[in-house]
């Protein structure tokens, strides 16, 4: 009796999944008429099933046809160099992490998507993320303001405040509003090793960089003056950085675990999906896992505002997006195609549908519709919130080398190997020599007391 | 008649050259121009752009970038700390390994068999592996140190600790290459010779010094030649424990390069630091060598 039920489900199961599957199908996606076959180049990373759920259904719907490279996260740039640097791309459109991007946009290596279709206009819905997509050329930055559209954004990844509704409902606490509530908060939440208050990212480069760039923004630090001017003075060193960089060590040693110096997003990931953090400050991208049973401990107690405000009342956030560009070196009608792939891409129902896999939708028509009330989407208000103030960084063609220097001098401070202060003055020193080999405009200010 | 022998000779003379030519393109091909493309690269700044490549010859701006990397030096330290320590431990743990075990009445077979597992595991698989175990809140370790009542070690997140932490998952990886090598070399030590010693009242720890130890030096020098050439090279398991972390405590000179050359895109730079580290290689070897015949008897 119980099998026979266990049959009648699963058919209906079966029946249901395959309507939808019909339903979506028969959406209203843009048509793109007969394209020759591309091929992808694209990471594995948290959001790649939902993107191939949607290449799926482009293949249904126009027969089109799209082969998919995937390649991990460390193989995926030097796949996309050898493919730019050759006679011919095997790729007819590459994802990339966009802080790889400027290479490409100021190498030359991507064909400006207007000069494969004069047409082609992104709808105003798509999110700017920065002009993280653009590129000017003579400026050697990322900006639409006399720059040119390279790439747009496939994925746009900003940090989000992570807490445990339950746990802080129950303590009596409101959902941090700024870093010193979230400090606030993990005073009365610590309880190590059961419960940490609060994790981010400590270890050294890329992920310190990342997430401590938010609480610098939130302190109106910066790392150059206003790039966006050609003034690269460095101010990596001024006091507001400083009291970024005491802020977010503190957080980090009063509130983690003992190996915060070492703490990668994996591992920040891993804290609060098994339950043993209170709150934490992880990528949108992560919110889906979080809701997995089979990967998460904590399935619908996670909750998510926007980054909190810093003691100077600004908000901050970094934009991490994945951009897609078509390579330079690839032909014509192959270039045609992948453009064609990205114009569907970016409709409507084609956004709908990726949210709806896993995905971050790059619409803010999306965010408003009616995924927006189902509870598995609950990320979407303090997404759209943080992308009022959110910011691409490193946006100029030294981006990778000023990372490097960073991700270093941060996390020697926040392990102790140097004072705060010394760890500043440093990587003004070295980001200042960076900019003056490459012939920028720049400076730095006085040393901070050490 | 003697004509016709002569000619042979120069015939067979010039074919016994020109058969040599095959193996000599070989080797020009796959090995002096890379190393001459790799000294052409360390003197020049390259840049990528779709017009193509442009190189230009900058050897004082690269030798002030590797004056002014201030990362250099503490990989230089780490990475001498590591090859001593590494190589010094697996030739030590090899060989005792290798004499327990030659010196086992049965399940020889069985125990080299086992032995060699570690070396067939992908450095990649390695590190993921060791990360786990070495994880602060779900690592197997710090679980058994709590099921014991101990605090927890924070293996890879302390300056003073992370890179002893590499060493063992190194020397977990590389005693089993010692052992494999010594066990053969042991196994193959002239009986009459140990018995002699034996018979003339020669203690294990003298047998071991004034006998063994001797015949076995062929050996010896062999693994720690393979040895230490290998662990100037590491990278893939450090890359996945620490990424040089925290801080510069982990920081090896391959870490560091791959870092110049693939994130900051720097392929002049990054040549002249891969010059720099074989140099290094060969003059460790140099001094290793001369050290072994200043110790001979």
């Amino acid at each position: 009796m119980i099998q026979h039920a266990r049959v009648i489900c699963t058919s209906f199961l079966v029946a249901a999944l395959g309507l939808s599957a019909a339903a979506i199908a028969q959406k209203p996606f843009a048509d793109v008429g007969k394209q020759p076959p591309i091929t992808i180049l694209i990471g594995s990373t948290p959001w790649y099933p939902a993107f191939e759920k949607v290449v799926g259904i482009y293949e249904q719907q126009t027969g089109n046809k799209i082969k998919l490279d995937v390649v991990p996260f460390g193989g995926i740039l030097e796949k996309a160099r050898n493919a730019v640097r050759s006679g011919q791309s095997p790729y007819d459109l590459m994802t990339l992490d966009t802080q790889w991007t400027i290479e490409f946009y100021d190498g030359g290596f991507l064909s400006p998507l207007k000069e494969i279709d004069a047409a082609f206009e992104l709808p105003k819905e798509v999110l700017s993320y920065g002009d993280s997509g653009y590129w000017n050329a003579q400026k050697r930055w990322r900006t639409a303001d006399g720059g040119k559209l390279m790439a747009y954004t496939v994925l746009g990844n900003v940090q989000l405040l992570y807490y445990r509704g339950d746990v802080l409902k129950q303590a009596g606490i409101a959902p941090p509003k700024t870093w010193d509530d979230v400090l606030a908060a993990c005073a009365k939440l610590n309880e190590p090793p059961k419960m940490y208050g609060f994790v981010a990212r400590g270890e050294k480069g890329n992920g310190i960089r990342y997430d401590w760039q938010s609480v610098m923004l939130a302190e109106r630090a910066s790392v150059a003056k206003d790039p966006a001017a050609g003034d690269y003075t460095v101010t990596i060193n001024s006091p507001q950085a400083k009291a970024a960089l005491d802020l977010y060590i503190d957080l980090l040693k009063r509130c983690g675990p003992p190996n915060y110096g070492s703490l990668g997003q994996g591992d920040v990931i891993q804290l609060l999906a098994t339950g043993k953090a209170a709150m934490g400050d992880v990528v949108t991208a992560a919110f889906a896992s979080f809701e997995d049973p089979n990967k998460s401990a904590v399935v619908g107690k996670l909750d998510t505002v926007a980054l909190p405000r810093g003691r100077s009342g600004a908000n901050g956030a970094v934009i991490g997006n994945w951009n897609a560009g078509i390579p330079k070196n690839a032909s014509d009608p192959q270039k045609k195609a992948a453009l064609s792939f990205l114009r569907w891409f970016v409709t409507y129902d084609a956004q709908h549908a990726f949210a709806e896999n896993g995905g971050i939708p790059n619409r803010s028509d999306v965010f408003t519709s009616d995924l927006a009330k189902q509870p598995r989407f609950r990320w979407m208000p303090a997404y759209l919130e943080t992308q009022k103030f959110a910011q691409q960084e490193l946006g100029y063609a030294e981006g990778a080398q000023v990372e490097q220097v960073l991700g270093l001098r941060l996390n020697q401070a926040l392990i102790g190997e140097m004072s705060s202060a010394k760890a500043l003055n440093t990587a003004a020193r070295e980001i200042e020599d960076i900019f003056r080999k490459s012939g920028r405009k720049t400076g730095t200010l006085p040393p901070l007391p050490e | 008649m003697r004509e016709n022998s002569s000619l042979t000779l120069v015939l067979n003379r010039t074919f016994r050259h020109w058969s040599l030519l095959p193996a000599v393109a070989l080797f020009v091909a796959l090995t002096i121009y890379p190393v001459a493309n790799l000294f052409r690269m360390s003197v020049s700044t390259i840049e990528f752009a779709q017009a193509g490549e442009a190189w230009t010859f900058t050897p004082l701006r690269n030798l002030a970038l590797l004056r002014a990397d201030e990362v250099v030096p503490a990989a230089v330290r780490n990475t001498l700390i590591f090859v001593v320590a590494a190589v010094a431990i697996e030739m030590v743990l090899g060989l005792a390994l290798a004499i327990i075990v030659a010196g086992a009445a049965r399940g020889k077979g069985l125990i080299r068999t086992v032995m060699i597992l570690p070396i067939l595991v992908p450095p990649v698989a390695i590190g993921s592996i060791w990360k786990l175990l070495y994880n602060y809140d779900f690592g197997i370790f710090n679980q058994t140190l709590a099921a014991l009542h101990l605090p927890p070690v924070n293996w890879l997140g302390s300056t003073s600790l992370a890179l002893w932490s590499v060493v063992i998952v190194d020397v977990w990886h590389w005693v089993p290459f010692v052992f494999l090598i010594l066990f053969a070399a042991v196994e193959a030590l002239p009986v009459d010779v140990l018995e002699a010693a034996r018979v003339d009242g020669a203690t294990r720890w003298q047998l071991l010094r004034r006998v063994m130890l001797p015949l076995l030096r062929p050996a010896i020098v062999v693994a720690l030649l393979f040895r230490t050439i290998l662990a100037f090279k590491v990278f893939d398991e450090v890359f996945l424990l620490t990424s040089g972390g925290p801080g510069t405590s982990t920081e090896l000179v391959t870490l560091h390069l791959y870092k110049v050359f693939f994130d900051q895109n720097q392929l002049g730079y990054g040549s002249l630091l891969s010059l720099a580290l074989i140099a290094a290689i060969v003059a460790f070897l140099l001094v290793g060598r001369q050290a072994v015949r200043l110790a001979r008897p």
